[in-house]
């Protein structure tokens, strides 16, 4: 149980469906710009993204937000169907896309039951006023490349490798940058094996509400969700 | 002046005449021989009818009791009821090698009787529909009558049966009615003339006969696969939860074609052996029915794969359930020992000429594939009715496995009572009809000629159509 | 065969090798046609290779189209060659003699189709699936990784080709030693190179059969495990729940089967109209596969009746929104009544009828109307099923194709046809050997009154 497993909580009470996380992976991540075009020929690129259903009749209509991100399964169901092997789980829990591998075949994102996998249709261009804004942690993908969230695994080596510099690391190094930007908290990140975790206590507190996305697959996700309460119910009163 | 076309068609009919007296003789001279093996076959039929007795009485509350009383009667199915298919299917390809032995075949059709009969207390084993399980009649949804399984199989069963017998009794008239020309004793001429149907031979007979055997053996391939659609989807998959598998009534039907096979090698071999039919069960007819056999036993690994692989590849818990249940789990050895005997000994014996092209080879491993075939509805069938009263029988999701069960002495009595009643039934009936198709051996003899073909002498062989 | 034109060897070797001798007046036309298709496509191919896979109508989630679909149709045409020469051979059905041939040939020129639909051109950056795969760039110790289907695919299709490859040249031997007599010079050469030195002597003809009986029988099993591991690149997946099916193996081979022989048929009638070879396929061929194609079709849609029934088994979303798509909503709902109407419910009730079968124009039609049918099935099984994966509905997508993948299609289709001319024109489509066997072994035998066809076996 030593072994570091990444995760992450998601509570949708919490979840105003803002989009700050989105932003922020966004510029974190060197994410190609989504323009109207892209967004209409439905090939944008969002490792995170808020899905929005509505439920109910007019006048009873409520929106339900979702974050959606890669959910770094356990049995993730990408992995095996590569043929080049440039998706495999490394020793830290985590789902890894290596870049220069992939020669772009798509069958890891059709297996994906979350369709969190994105592939570069068209070779990413950013004018020159924003290239210094591109992340240098971060590879530039080019065309013909599948890429989804990587848990911002730039921000989870950086943490690691410092200990011995004497910097002082926060939480907020390691987190994602989805989790960092969160206004209110509901992207909770951290090593689920260690009990005294954010991550570990926030679950365990929500334990009663704790959900997985397509628990039925098999797919053992690694992104708890946590359902959203609803008013004027006995868990209202017993949340946070 | 006489041509040698002429001389040759005198030689044709004088051979047919003898054709005749010799088949003749066969089917009347089995008569009285083998006592003390019918009277040993009577007395354990009658073994497994007392089993059939105790176990009725045990009542049908018990579902999971049942299970290898259902696995027996569906692999009757697979192999007696499929055995036809050996006569339906060369008969569509214009075959001429299995002229001797389409009757044999087509003699296990009436045994379906048989599992008809045994068929009936499964119908009360099965549970209803309102119990809540999955199942292709979409019983909630369609409003059916919580009986449909249990209406409809019996209704394709019965027919199953009938079609069976019709195309035995069409294919025999012409052979009762020489039967009745050449018999000497008066009742045995009279029982003949009532089978014989008034026959006589003219062409419009012959035509009509031809068309009936092809009708009727295109229906009876259809109902079979329709039953045996059925029995696997009914009486098996709607019992396991989360065992969804599109193929399996496929497998099942496929499967049911090699045991059959397998059925059918084992009587042309007690028959040659012991029935004295050497002289007309030849080399071509092992030799063609066991090549059949092989690929079939490579179908086997085909099916078994295509679904395996679906299932051990998705990876989903209902279909680790599943593997889990019927191959690695409770019913692992007879999984291993269905694969061993279904595709593994073939593939590793009936690829050598030696034994492939012999009489012991395929007789052999047609004798193996029958327990196989045993061994591989086993891990099917009782588990599923181990399934029915299982706690999370109304659960999409089968998350506990139960563990193996062995059949009881009742059901060891039906089993072995119920093929020794095959057996009985089967000699009986070779009695009232003859086991070599005379009209058939006589229709060969006339296609087949031999000639002297530049300097060496050939066989040539009539092909109609 | 009732009807029966008897030919010596002389007129068979006229006939039959009159379209390499001579360029027949259409040849150039059709050849340059087709070249120029292909050209096209080839364009269109250069255009997707230099701006990306944008320029085709692919998106999320439906990340394989046309490229998928025609791949997986030339996969199902190239199982034609198989089933026709393997196992009419190892039956010894007589009427497949004219056919072999140009069955095999087909196979081969289809597989490379199917090479050309997807796998070599429609990956994110093919010159790493096309160049960098032989010597593969192992340098990190990283090889291809054998548990996906997308390696299963190749090892399968190069299996085939290699087989299907060898039957077609070992098969070809004795009339390439034909042709090397009666040519000079250069030409005669080059065929008495590819003719193995070929003389027609006892010991060479009993080589030969016996290799072409071991072919047939070795690859038997690479046609049912083809086509087999193509269905599980889809079957295997969880991701798009429609395709998750355990009847996709055979359903896939099934249609295959029914695919590929009525694309024989229309091969067979295209050659009898343009090479005018009506003395050797005559209308009993057309019968006889007909009648094959009756018991296919049937037993295929057998097996589309059990997977729809199936789908529907647990009533649960997923699966229930995907064939509600294809039942419900336009145009699916057109492409699905053009579907079954052409692959099953026009054609078949046709070759019920003698008449049908044996006419050259109806067979012609309703070969190609299953051909349009099951390319269409294609198309429905795999974009519905990436349109509607998952009960997530804000990930339901839509499909369009685009230009390019129009022309990269016709571009498969002008390669077969360019294939096949090219193939006429240097080799003997119908086998010489084979007919002229098919004369030796014919007999007839008197019963009674009645002449009865007959051949001799030994």
């Amino acid at each position: 149980m030593s072994e570091t497993k990444w995760g992450m909580v998601i509570d949708l009470d919490k979840c105003t469906g803002c989009q700050s996380c989105v932003v922020a992976c966004q510029a974190e991540n060197n994410i190609p710009i989504n323009t109207e075009d892209i967004f209409n020929q439905r090939r944008a690129i969002e490792w995170i993204r808020i899905e929005r259903y509505w439920e109910g009749e007019f006048p009873n209509v409520k929106a339900r937000y979702i974050p959606v991100l890669c959910q770094h399964c356990d049995e993730a169901p990408c992995e095996p169907v590569c043929p080049v092997l440039a998706t495999y789980h490394n020793d830290q829990g985590l789902n890894v896309q290596v870049y220069n591998r992939c020669i772009g075949t798509r069958f890891c994102a059709n297996n994906c039951p979350y369709t969190v996998r994105f592939f570069n249709f068209w070779e990413p261009e950013w004018p020159d006023s924003l290239k210094n804004q591109l992340n240098p942690d971060v590879t530039v993908r080019s065309r013909g490349i599948m890429e989804k969230c990587t848990f911002c695994i730039q921000r989870i080596r950086r943490f690691s490798r410092n200990p011995e510099s004497g910097e002082k690391v926060t939480e907020r190094d390691l987190n994602p940058a989805c989790t960092n930007a969160c206004a209110t908290d509901a992207l909770v990140f951290g090593n689920l094996n260690d009990p005294k975790s954010k991550v570990s206590k926030v679950r365990s507190k929500g334990e009663n509400r704790s959900y997985k996305m397509l628990e039925d697959l098999g797919t053992e996700p690694n992104v708890i969700y946590l359902k959203k309460v609803e008013k004027g119910t006995k868990q209202e009163n017993n949340a946070h | 002046m006489p041509t040698s076309h002429d001389s040759h068609q005198q030689t044709q009919f004088s051979k047919q005449a003898d054709l005749t007296e010799k088949l003749v003789e066969l089917h009347v001279s089995k008569y009285n021989k083998n006592r003390i093996f019918l009277i040993l076959l009577s007395a354990l039929s009658l073994m497994g009818l007392i089993g059939l007795i105790v176990k009725i009485s045990t009542g049908f509350n018990n579902p999971s009791d049942w299970g290898y009383y259902v696995t027996f009667v569906a692999y009757l199915l697979t192999t007696v009821q499929a055995a036809p298919m050996v006569a339906i299917a060369p008969f569509i390809a214009k075959g001429h090698w299995n002229r001797p032995i389409s009757k044999i075949a087509q003699l296990f059709a009436p045994l379906g009787l048989i599992n008809l009969i045994l068929f009936i207390p499964v119908l009360f084993v099965l549970p209803s529909l309102s119990d809540g399980r999955r199942t292709l009649w979409f019983f909630e949804s369609l409003k059916m009558n919580s009986h449909m399984p249990h209406i409809m199989t019996s209704i394709s069963f019965i027919c199953l049966v009938l079609l069976g017998i019709a195309l035995l009794w069409i294919s025999t008239v012409p052979d009762f009615a020489i039967l009745r020309e050449n018999s000497k004793n008066p009742y045995h001429k009279k029982v003949f003339s009532i089978l014989s149907n008034r026959w006589i031979g003219t062409s419009k007979q012959w035509f009509t006969q031809k068309h009936r055997i092809g009708i009727l053996g295109a229906f009876y391939f259809m109902t079979l696969v329709i039953v045996n659609f059925q029995i696997s989807s009914d009486f098996a998959m709607s019992l396991i939860p989360g065992w969804i598998d599109a193929l399996y009534p496929i497998t099942h039907t496929a499967n049911s074609f090699q045991a059959g096979v397998a059925t059918v090698i084992l009587a042309m071999f007690a028959l040659r052996t012991w029935g004295g039919c050497k002289e007309f069960i030849g080399f071509d007819q092992f030799w063609a029915l066991g090549k059949l056999m092989f690929a079939l036993s490579l179908m086997w690994i085909w099916f078994f794969f295509s679904s395996f692989i679906v299932f051990w590849y998705g990876a989903k818990p209902t279909e680790k359930a599943i593997i889990e249940l019927s191959m690695t789990g409770p019913y692992f050895i007879a999984f291993l020992g269905s694969a061993f005997l279904l595709f593994i000994l073939p593939l590793l014996t009936m690829p050598f000429n030696k034994i492939r092209r012999s009489i012991l080879g395929p007789t052999v491993i047609a004798f193996f594939i029958l327990i196989g075939s045993f061994l591989d509805k086993l891990r099917i069938y009782v588990p599923a009715y181990q399934l029915t009263e299982h706690p999370n029988k109304h659960n999409i999701y089968l998350s506990d496995i139960p563990k193996a069960i062995l059949p009881d002495v009742p059901d060891v009595m039906i089993i072995v009572g119920g093929i020794s009643a095959i057996i009985l039934a089967f000699t009986v009936l070779t009695k009232l009809i003859p086991v070599i198709s005379i009209w058939q051996q006589k229709e060969l003899s006339l296609y087949k000629i031999h000639k002297k073909f530049h300097r060496t002498e050939v066989l040539v062989l009539g092909k109609p159509e | 065969m009732q009807e029966h034109h008897h030919r010596t060897d002389k007129q068979i070797n006229k006939e039959l090798l009159s379209s390499i001798f001579a360029t027949p007046k259409w040849w150039p036309i059709a050849t340059l046609f087709c070249l120029i298709v292909y050209l096209i496509g080839m364009t269109a191919f250069g255009y997707m290779l230099n701006k990306g896979i944008g320029v085709t109508g692919l998106n999320r989630p439906v990340f394989w189209g046309f490229y998928m679909v025609n791949f997986v149709f030339w996969i199902g045409i190239s199982h034609a060659g198989i089933m026709i020469s393997a196992i009419l051979r190892l039956t010894q059905a007589e009427w497949r003699r004219p056919i072999t041939r140009s069955a095999e040939v087909l196979t081969v020129f289809a597989l490379i189709a199917a090479l050309q639909a997807a796998p070599l051109v429609h990956v994110g950056r093919p010159w790493r699936a096309d160049l960098w795969v032989f010597p593969y760039d192992f340098s990190r110790g990283i090889w291809i990784n054998i548990k996906s289907p997308f390696i299963w695919d190749p090892s399968a299709v190069m299996t085939y080709l290699t087989a299907s490859s060898l039957f077609v040249f070992v098969c070809l031997i004795p009339d390439l030693a034909v042709i090397r007599d009666r040519t000079k010079g250069i030409v005669s050469k080059i065929y008495g190179f590819l003719a193995l030195g070929w003389r027609g002597t006892p010991v060479q003809w009993k080589l030969q059969i016996v290799a072409g009986i071991l072919l047939s029988a070795l690859v038997l099993p690479v046609f049912v495990s083809v086509h087999s591991i193509v269905s599980w690149d889809f079957a295997a997946q969880i991701g798009p729940e429609a395709w998750h099916s355990t009847i996709f193996a055979p359903y896939f081979i099934i249609g295959a089967i029914h695919s590929g022989v009525s694309a024989v048929a229309t091969v067979m009638v295209v050659m009898v109209w343009l090479f005018k070879w009506d003395k050797y396929i005559t209308p009993d061929h057309l019968d006889a596969i007909g009648r094959l194609l009756i018991i296919v079709a049937t037993a295929w849609f057998f097996f589309f009746f059990l997977e729809w029934v199936y789908a529907l088994y647990t009533l649960e979303s997923p699966e229930l929104a995907m064939r509600e798509l294809q039942v419900f909503e336009m145009p699916w709902r057109a492409l699905f009544i053009v579907f079954v109407i052409t692959a099953y419910l026009f054609p078949v009730p046709m070759w019920l009828f003698k008449k049908v079968r044996r006419s050259f124009l109806w067979m012609f039609i309703t070969t190609i109307s299953v051909n349009i049918g099951m390319w269409l099935e294609r198309f429905l099984i795999i974009v519905p099923g990436l349109m509607r994966k998952q009960p997530l509905m804000f990930n339901w997508g839509s499909y369009t194709p685009s230009m390019v993948e129009i022309l990269m299609v016709c571009m498969t289709f002008a390669w077969v046809f360019m294939g096949m001319l090219l193939f006429a024109r240097v080799f003997p489509l119908i086998p010489l050997f084979d007919i002229k066997e098919g004369m030796l072994v014919r007999d007839e035998i008197k019963i009674g009154r009645a002449k009865v066809p007959a051949t001799i076996r030994e």
